[in-house]
């Protein structure tokens, strides 16, 4: 048996800003909780989204991939996203490895 | 049935209400004329019994007798009560055996409370099952004494079947949709109908072959399961098409035997041993149904009542068929999705090279953990080829899944193959390729790591991928620059990076499913247990280093690999290897290493 990576994701919105913590692994197992609740909480695609990653201990190229589609779709549909990068070091290796770090909208820490 | 269930209840308080009256009828029918009473309850659809204090009946209505089987009301008053219950077995709810003092009329003249009381009643020679429930209340005389109990008995038959049959169809639903593993639904959906349903349930599935292969046996008796297995073991995979099993295969019609006897037994025994393993597991009644799509029979399902006594009847078969209905979905389902795999995953595999390319003065090697979960057929791949200057090595991991993602590969393949005849530079092969990928209508990324070999010379590229290691008896260095993920990112660019290959030194290149691979817990192979392996490896062959590493990685895992792995490694063979008679060109490379920086 394959045991899925732990994934935990809150969400508050404020102000027409939804803010989206993950904390956990972000892998094939769990990118589909995270696109659950983000797409539950764009729906209509009014809404800017912060993205906040400050707690993911590990990302593979799905996870990475996510996040590629994430911003093609806020670019498509119009509305803001920014992204919080992992602290943990071998996520954010990922990002830096891929140049996502460079490309994708990224930004300081969202208030908890 | 609900509003009958009303009028029922109604009824009841009415009998309560006018106890009085009741009361008073009562005595009348004590002293013999019970024509008034009966009037009152002898036309009620539902039987009512009326007991002495020692529980011999005093009354009965038409129903009451029409229930219990008797013809005339003489002939029930000089029936002992135990008697008529011993016809029977009795069971509650739960399953659980029902004694004669368990019933609400017994109980009540024990000066008990006495709750309603539903219990299923299998006719000892019928096998006929009824769900009945008795309601009591007392009758008490002018002292306060219970001088007899009146019991009312609804037989609520249907609408508990109803509930039983639409909870295991729900349940048995519920079970087959819960996985691809089809064996283990079926498996589950056997238990499930043990005993609710039928004593023992069997599920057989029939081969391409047209050999049978019995995949679960429910038994509701622990200990005649493993008669009830070896029953099943010794039906030969062909069966008899004229008769059982081996018809409903054929055939696709189901069957019923509301009753089996022993001459049936004796008839469709194999041998002495079958016939004494039948007599044994006192097969009573059988169901056999077929699991059918459109013309094509998968297999079928086998109910059987024995211990329990009870006739499998025409609804038991109704409700086999839409189990068995569902269960051919399920398997077709199943099936259709794990060809599907087994095609993403052959086309991933065949667009690995068959054979690595041997390159003069090095060793080549490589190793393949495919991903294990069906549906993550990943898209790690590598390839080795000879281009216009020198070697091309690439490796890569397209994200994505199954057909898709090998169609991607080919692309990715094939993209540098072709343009690895015009262009030596790696960084540009890389370029190129992102542009081809950005072209595409959907999203298709990739990583890809670019090696170009001449000689000592190496030259690489990476776009998104871990950088190569260079591995030297007592180092292990990580060589290149992290460019940018390709087909993902615009305005991009790659950069070449010049390496030299020592002699005895080894370039291995890998995707994550090695570092990423998962152990126990929260762990990680890691780059620092790839580093140690490879250090402790270095003065290995490749191809021995590529086994050892794959051991490791497997070893580390706790569960299946839910991600491709790849890796491989490029070794330059040390001086001393001997010479190889086709190695001229290499002869000359090496001169040109051992000039200045020698």
């Amino acid at each position: 048996m394959v045991r899925p990576g732990r994934l935990d994701v809150r969400e508050r919105v404020e102000r027409g800003t939804v803010t989206v913590w993950v904390e956990g692994e972000l892998d094939l197992s769990t990118i589909p909780v995270l696109e659950q609740h983000v797409d539950a909480q764009i729906g209509g695609g009014r809404t800017a989204l912060t993205l906040d990653m400050s707690g993911v201990t590990f990302m593979d190229s799905s996870g990475l991939r996510y996040l590629i589609v994430l911003n093609e779709r806020a670019q498509r549909e119009g509305w803001p996203v920014s992204l919080v990068a992992p602290a943990h070091e071998s996520a954010r290796l990922v990002l830096e490895m891929t140049g996502a770090d460079r490309a994708l909208p990224f930004r300081g820490p969202a208030r908890p | 049935m609900a509003s009958h269930r009303v009028e029922l209840s109604e009824r009841l308080r009415m009998v309560e209400n006018d106890r009085e009256q009741l009361v008073e009828e009562l005595r009348g029918l004590l002293r013999g004329s019970e024509r008034r009473f009966d009037a009152v309850v002898g036309s009620l659809g539902d039987a009512v019994t009326i007991r002495d204090r020692e529980h011999r009946f005093i009354y009965a209505n038409a129903a009451a007798l029409a229930h219990l089987g008797f013809d005339s009301w003489e002939q029930l008053r000089e029936t002992a009560p135990e008697t008529i219950m011993s016809d029977y077995l009795v069971s509650g709810e739960d399953g659980r055996e029902i004694a004669m003092e368990d019933i609400p009329s017994v109980r009540i003249l024990r000066g008990e409370p006495a709750e309603p009381l539903l219990i299923r009643t299998v006719h000892r020679n019928t096998g006929e099952q009824r769900w009945n429930l008795l309601k009591a209340a007392p009758l008490l005389g002018e002292g306060g004494e219970v001088e007899a109990t009146i019991m009312i008995i609804e037989e609520v038959t249907e609408r508990k079947r109803t509930e039983l049959h639409s909870t295991f169809l729900a349940r048995a639903s519920d079970a087959l949709a819960s996985s691809l593993d089809y064996e283990q639904t079926l498996r589950n959906v056997a238990e499930l109908a043990v005993p609710e349903i039928a004593d023992w349930c069997a599920v057989d599935l029939l081969g391409e072959d047209g050999a049978r292969r019995t995949v679960a046996v429910a038994h509701v008796d622990p200990e005649q399961l493993s008669l009830a297995r070896e029953l099943r073991s010794r039906v030969p995979d062909r069966l008899d098409p004229e008769q059982g099993l081996g018809r409903v295969l054929r055939t696709g019609e189901p069957e019923l035997y509301e009753r089996i006897t022993d001459e049936m037994l004796a008839q469709a025994a194999l041998d002495e041993r079958h016939l004494q393993l039948l007599r044994r597991l006192r097969f009573r009644s059988l169901v056999i149904v077929p699991m059918r799509l459109g013309e094509r029979i998968l297999g079928a399902m086998t109910l059987v009542s024995a211990e329990s006594a009870r006739a499998l009847d025409r609804h038991d078969l109704r409700l086999a068929e839409q189990v068995a209905a569902r269960a051919a979905v399920a398997i077709e389902n199943s099936r259709l999705y794990s060809e599907r795999s087994a095609i993403a995953r052959t086309l991933q595999q065949s667009l690995l090279p068959e054979q690595l390319p041997e390159i003069p003065g090095c060793e080549l090697s490589s190793l393949y953990l495919p991903a294990q979960r069906a549906s993550l057929v990943g898209g790690d791949f590598y390839d080795v080829w000879a281009a216009a200057e020198g070697w091309m090595l690439v490796i890569g991991d397209v994200t994505g899944k199954g057909v898709e993602a090998a169609a991607l590969t080919a692309l990715v393949r094939h993209t540098l193959r072709a343009a690895s005849e015009f262009d030596t530079s790696p960084a540009r092969l890389l370029a190129l390729l992102d542009a081809t990928l950005k072209k595409r209508p959907s999203l298709s990324v990739c990583t890809a790591l670019c090696l170009r070999v001449q000689g000592d010379t190496a030259t690489l590229a990476v776009g998104g991928h871990p950088l190569p290691l260079l591995v030297a008896p007592g180092q292990v260095r990580a060589l290149g620059q992290h460019g940018p993920l390709l087909g993902a990112f615009p305005e991009v660019r790659w950069q070449d990076f010049t390496l030299r290959l020592e002699p005895g030194s080894t370039l291995v290149a890998y995707t994550d499913g090695i570092t990423d691979a998962r152990g126990e817990g929260e762990a990680r192979f890691g780059l620092a247990r790839l580093r140690d392996t490879l250090q402790e490896l270095a003065e290995r062959p490749a191809a021995e280093m590529m086994q050892v590493l794959a051991a490791r990685v497997e070893r580390f895992q706790a569960g299946a690999h839910t991600d491709d792995t790849a890796a491989i490694a490029l070794r330059r063979l040390p001086r001393r290897a001997p010479e190889r008679p086709h190695s001229g060109r290499l002869s000359a490379l090496r001169q040109r290493s051992l000039g200045p920086s020698a």
